[in-house]
């Protein structure tokens, strides 16, 4: 702890924490233009100075720690002449275009003119023409710009595009793309976000409405399990478009959060419905006649407890594979670790120093992960050991070991990996047996990774403190899924790394710890729920009843923190729910969301009411985002199993992955996501198959035609196979590395 | 018509209000009996239909044959709202900044607006619901570019209300524009559409 005063009061600062930090929390109000608390300071606004007893001239408090002792002053009139001045330089000849400006009203520039009463402008530069670039779903207007830098220290420290950078050249400087022409990035959007001024602005948003006359509707994203927060931004549309709300854009808190571009350009996934009393009762007597109930993890914890009831109630059976996968995956590890949750967190991957992946394309899968490793990368040197059969080109900025294995051999790797982070490590006899008795040669052989790989692992994890385990979803559906939880259980016993398992839809952790799931099996009657069924009900493919769409519908999700987030209603639906069919068969409520404070307590879920729950960070970075569920005690169980054959893949291998931003059926149809469905290759591949680049095939067992494109970065014999935009058809209960049969189209 | 004098409210020799003489009210039922025989049979109503017969037959009639003939109206009378055009380019001259939907009291105004090829912000649509507008001219008094004005047509008469109020109906008309009869309201920063205007040069 750092003693030091401001304003002659006296403040306490962590170590490492910078002055504007220490007085921030101790409530001082130091005006910044270009900070940013999630990245390293831009340091280029220098607006921030403040005095000091030491020095001579102004500091900048956004990244000088403080002295024991130190007196500083935030607000003397030199001060506020210096900042003046710096407010004067900003606003020469910054366009007088408030009226139309997409940042009007939420503007950094516009609060600090004000606050700062800048009414006229003392001198002039000579006005340049300068170009509005349109970047797919980024336009930016250098015109606009401030040069603050947000932009280009998110992306590079927090995303890890590293996809523009500032282009000097004094009064002329701009942003640019990097290395490119144009704009090659994942498109996260990210850098509109941070953006104080309208200069970078979302191309599909702008000139569309004004920030000050959107309702802001605070959210969790629907699209991955890491229950991102956003903010639905909702206006009515014109008369003639029909005069009813609409989702305008999303946004985040940026300054702590982080969102990826399917959250905020993929927003627009609710559909309409009316009243149909005929269809309504066909749904009920579907209900009443049904032997399952078959649904995605695309859905409340609430909805999720309806079903429970039901299935209590009627005595029907509940499916769904995907979250049976990850029940069955976290029985099994709790089982061996005694504990029913993972101790890892999305905060933890960001302050860790070592992180090793393992089953998993991340960049894709879970975004939310991806920039977690960025930030660790970046500002704790993280080592970052990527362990996968197949290389992923967005992670290649920040890991920092790519270790290859054969598909489907994840047992075996895991087992290496077991025994080599457990060497020297006081465990039990039985373990120590079953580490002793692993045919090292075999497993080596077979999942073709090395002995030295294992070495050079442990060699970068030496000097680390903070370590996480990241298991993939790849994991959760492989055949010895239970084997493999209780090895990772091990690993999180007996070292120091944190854990964490990162199931594949938004809501799989909510439905495994509320229902009691059982084995898909093909039965008759059953009525999905966004599900394969002989009766459909939902918000995607062909419904027979129409169910309000996430973003239609009040509720909470458990994210892979184990947080329960709540999500409101941002579009209003005008059909049934299924609270609805539910009350009409005798599990009555008046709303659904009277189910949260229901949530089973046994499983760490608190009783409390929806509408006691937060949804929004504190000013200091707070999260006041619903709570965490408590992790209970299991009684440890579980044994070992010795580690079976591994299996082998060969021939036309294909890895159901989905490309950038698209994650299932919701995505598939917003309008401003690219949509490629492409199977991509590589030249081994496509010899292997017999195909070449532009062949339209069909794959057996998945409907519709995918055109091939051969892919220069990827290697090995292994085709990307997207499934999104399958609307129950995404397979998402197999193991994602499946030998396909491939036909190609017109031969 | 000077209307000074009139200021002074207070009946006096200067003022020009003087009290009107009224007779007693009767109280009594035989009083109340003289006085309506009196009016009866009094004839009154012949002098009122002597001066319509004299009126009849000299023609010189002061009636405003509407919808023939129409009154001027007050330049600060508001009427049904029109969007005017720039002059000097014949752009239009609303930039949808969206302050007369956001101050509109009846929230009767509705409007889209996109990006347009030139990076422009553009409006698409513009409606005002006549049915709940009140006429207050808010939305006049706060346009930034006296884009949206109160016209002079006070008729609403046609099947549907909302059949003024799309933007195609409220925008002048090109042909109008060219032809001089886009009418400028002569409030504070309007220009005069006499003067020769040119188009604000954009490169230096």
């Amino acid at each position: 702890m750092i003693e030091f005063t401001i304003n002659n009061q006296p403040v306490t600062a962590k170590k490492g924490e910078t002055i504007l930090q220490a007085a921030r929390k101790a409530g001082f109000y130091i005006p910044t233009m270009c900070y940013i608390e999630k990245t390293t300071p831009c340091a280029s606004c220098r607006l921030c100075v403040v005095e000091t007893d030491k020095t001579d001239g102004l500091i900048l408090s956004c990244q000088t720690p403080p002295t024991q002792g130190l007196a500083v002053t935030i607000d003397s009139e030199r001060l506020q002449t210096e900042r003046t001045n710096i407010m004067r330089m900003y606003d020469v000849n910054h366009p007088l275009e408030c009226g139309v400006c997409d940042k009007s009203g939420a503007c950094d520039l516009q609060n600090k003119t004000l606050e700062f009463g800048v009414s006229t402008q003392h001198f002039s530069a000579k006005e340049q023409h300068r170009k509005i670039e349109h970047w797919g779903l980024i336009n930016y207007d250098p015109s606009l710009c401030i040069l603050c830098e947000k932009c280009v220290h998110v992306c590079n420290e927090i995303i890890g595009d590293d996809a523009i950078e500032l282009q000097f050249g004094g009064y002329k400087s701009a942003v640019i793309p990097k290395n490119s022409e144009t704009l090659d990035c994942t498109f996260c959007g990210e850098c509109i976000a941070v953006c104080p001024v309208g200069a970078l602005v979302s191309s599909k948003f702008q000139y569309s409405a004004n920030a000050w006359e959107l309702t802001q509707i605070p959210a969790t994203c629907a699209h991955c399990s890491a229950g991102c927060s956003l903010t639905y931004e909702v206006r009515h549309t014109s008369n003639l478009l029909g005069a009813k709300q609409k989702i305008y854009r999303v946004t985040n808190n940026f300054e702590v959060a982080t969102l990826c571009g399917a959250g905020r350009f993929g927003f627009d996934f609710d559909i309409q419905a009316a009243k149909e009393e005929s269809v309504f009762e066909k749904a009920v007597s579907a209900f009443k006649n049904a032997k399952a109930i078959r649904f995605s993890s695309l859905i409340t914890n609430e909805e999720t407890l309806i079903l429970q009831r039901l299935k209590e109630k009627l005595g029907v059976k509940l499916f769904n594979e995907e979250a049976r996968a990850y029940q069955s995956f976290m029985d099994a590890y709790s089982s061996m670790s005694g504990k029913s949750a993972f101790s890892g967190t999305l905060d933890a991957v960001a302050q860790s120093d070592a992180i090793i992946v393992l089953g998993g394309r991340i960049s894709t899968d879970n975004p939310a992960v991806r920039y977690a490793m960025t930030t660790a990368a970046r500002h704790n040197g993280a080592k970052i050991i990527y362990m996968h059969p197949l290389e992923d080109v967005l992670l290649q900025n920040v890991v920092t070991q790519n270790v290859r294995y054969e598909a489907g051999s994840e047992e075996g790797v895991i087992a290496m990996l077991t025994q080599t982070l457990l060497e020297g490590c006081d465990v039990d006899n039985a373990i120590k047996a079953f580490l002793e008795s692993l045919d090292e040669g075999y497993l080596c052989a077979e999942s073709n990774v090395g002995n030295e790989e294992f070495a050079q692992i442990l060699k970068s994890l030496r000097r680390a403190q903070r370590k996480t385990l990241i298991i993939g979803s790849d994991v959760l559906s492989h055949k010895r899924a239970d084997n493999i939880a209780r090895l990772c259980a091990l690993i999180e016993m007996h070292t120091d790394f944190s854990l964490i398992v990162l199931p594949q839809t938004v809501n799989t952790v909510g439905v495994s710890l509320i229902c009691d799931l059982d084995r898909d099996e093909e039965s008759a009657d059953v009525v999905g729920y966004n599900a394969q069924g002989d009766f459909v009900i939902g918000s995607m493919g062909e419904c027979v009843l129409a169910m309000p769409s996430l973003n239609q519908q009040e509720g909470t999700f458990v994210s892979i923190n184990y947080q329960l987030l709540s999500t409101n209603v941002a579009v209003a639906f005008e059909g049934y729910c299924l609270n609805d069919i539910a009350s009409s068969l005798g599990v009555k409520a008046l709303n659904t969301i009277d189910y949260t404070v229901q949530l089973p307590i046994q499983k760490g879920f608190k009783a409390i009411g929806f509408d006691a729950l937060g949804n929004f960070y504190g000013g200091l970075g707070e999260d006041n985002r619903g709570y965490m569920l408590e992790t209970m005690d299991v009684a440890v169980e579980g044994e070992l199993e010795a580690i079976d054959d591994l299996p082998e893949f060969n021939g036309t291998v294909v890895y159901r992955c989905n490309p950038v931003n698209q994650f299932n059926a919701y995505t598939a149809r917003t309008s401003q996501l690219e949509m490629d469905t492409s199977l991509r290759g590589s030249v081994q591949f496509a010899t292997a198959a017999r195909i070449s680049d532009g062949d339209s095939v069909t794959i057996e067992g998945y409907a519709g035609a995918r055109v091939f494109v051969l892919d220069e970065t990827l290697k090995g014999t292994i085709a990307l196979f997207p499934t999104y935009d399958i609307a129950f058809g995404g397979a998402h209960e197999n193991y994602r590395f499946e030998k396909i049969k491939l036909k190609r189209m017109g031969s | 018509m000077h209307s000074e004098p009139l200021n002074d409210r207070n009946v006096s020799e200067q003022s020009p209000y003087y009290y009107v003489d009224i007779e007693e009210y009767p109280t009594t039922g035989w009083d109340k009996f003289k006085q309506v025989v009196k009016r009866t049979f009094r004839g009154e109503l012949f002098v009122g239909l002597w001066v319509v017969m004299r009126e009849l037959v000299k023609f010189n009639i002061h009636t405003v044959k509407y919808p023939l003939e129409k009154l001027p109206i007050g330049p600060r009378y508001r009427a049904v709202h029109k969007l005017l055009r720039l002059w000097e380019s014949g752009y239009e001259r609303c930039i949808g900044c969206g302050l007369c939907e956001k101050i509109c009291i009846s929230d009767c105004i509705r409007m889209d607006t996109k990006i347009d090829e030139n990076s422009r912000k553009e409006v698409t649509e513009y409606s005002i619901n006549l049915g709940r507008c009140i006429f207050c001219g808010y939305c006049a008094e706060v346009c930034p570019e006296l884009a949206i004005v109160h016209g002079q047509r006070y008729e609403n008469g046609s099947e549907q209300r909302s059949h003024f109020v799309i933007k195609d109906d409220m925008l002048t008309p090109l042909d109008f524009l060219t032809s001089g009869q886009q009418t400028e309201y002569p409030g504070f920063g309007s220009i005069n559409p006499n003067e020769s205007v040119t188009k604000t040069p954009l490169a230096y």
